[in-house]
């Protein structure tokens, strides 16, 4: 299965089926991310297993640069040590997992996309990197907004948490119609965090691909320029999601930061 | 209208849809540029930001690529 543009051969928009098991059809982008979330994991505590004090490890080192960098962002933005302390785990996983995920994908690993499986009487890619899933994106969305509720809930009480939609006279039409507002705009978070990230990952992967065929036989010097822009967007891309998690839930969990709540209407 | 090149309809569509985020990544790097002329102790945060905010509207410029590619 393959879609053309111009007659030029693109990934199609939806993952590949490539193998069931019982009844569930395993995509290859799900396949990719069990092997991206081990891969994560694992450098990770390779990582940790190797952090002291004064690092040797070069390894160790640039880990514990990214996690000071994220540490950095999560007191900027929540205000307080305390509560960067306490959500510190969550945007460091949310950053380096898509980060991986996303740099797997720019054409920079041999073998993702081109390494093919049969199944079916189709042809189809083995791995496809898992953020140019929707599916993928959407989850990680809804698993962020969700989480952004129950820490706001938990914080604040289900009444208080109300009271962040709804103005204090509930019988006042115009707080109604507010708060109405609010709400659909959180729903509407959900689908601008993962349309974001999939449409950048996937755009750019058929842009490589586009920008590869369109060259013919210098394909490979033209592919470089555009290698290096889905590069810089992969970084911004992880750091745009995990940046728009933190805002989310230092406006949802009240007013002792001193986050900037007018970024958060992105 | 039967008769309109797919490949016509495609292209103006990359062309139209390219013009709001070439002004809007303009318009921030003009106001980081500008920010960080003022204060340039600042330029770490200013950057940063600026680059968020060009990630943001950068999406637009992807989801228009999206739709051009996939149909």
């Amino acid at each position: 299965m393959v879609n053309f543009l111009f007659g030029l051969e693109t990934e199609p928009l939806s993952a590949q089926k490539i193998f069931s098991i019982g009844g569930l059809g395993i995509t290859n982008a799900m396949f990719f991310a069990v092997i991206t979330a081990a891969f994560t994991v694992g450098i990770l505590l390779v990582a940790a297993q190797y952090s002291q004090l004064h690092p040797k490890s070069r390894l160790a080192y640039l880990f514990e640069l990214l996690v000071d960098f994220i540490w950095g962002i999560a007191i900027s933005t929540f205000g307080n040590r305390k509560t960067a302390l306490k959500h510190l785990p969550l945007l460091a996983t949310l950053f380096t997992f898509i980060l991986i995920g996303n740099l797997t994908g720019s054409g920079l690993l041999p073998g993702v996309g081109t390494v093919v499986v049969h199944s079916g009487g189709l042809t189809e890619p083995l791995l496809r990197p898992f953020t140019t899933d929707l599916n993928a994106t959407l989850a990680m969305a809804i698993l962020t907004i969700g989480l952004v509720q129950f820490y706001a809930i938990r914080q604040l009480g289900l009444r208080g948490h109300i009271k962040h939609y709804f103005a204090s006279p509930y019988w006042n039409p115009m707080n109604i119609f507010v708060g109405l507002n609010e709400v659909f705009g959180e729903l509407l978070r959900i689908v601008t965090l993962s349309m974001r990230l999939f449409g950048v990952i996937y755009a750019g992967e058929v842009l490589i691909a586009a920008v590869n065929q369109l060259a013919g036989n210098f394909g490979w010097l033209a592919m470089v320029p555009t290698v290096l822009m889905e590069l810089f967007f992969s970084i911004i891309q992880a750091y745009v999601f995990m940046m728009l998690s933190a805002t989310y839930l230092s406006v949802a969990l009240g007013d002792e930061h001193t986050g900037t709540p007018e970024k958060a209407k992105a | 209208m039967n008769n309109v090149d797919p490949a016509l309809v495609k292209g103006l569509a990359i062309g139209l849809g390219a013009i709001g985020p070439a002004i809007g990544v303009g318009l921030i790097g003009s106001a980081a540029v500008g920010a960080i002329g003022r204060n340039p102790e600042m330029q770490g945060r200013i950057l940063s930001t600026a680059f968020v905010m060009a990630g943001l509207v950068d999406a637009v410029l992807a989801f228009v690529l999206l739709i051009v590619f996939t149909t």
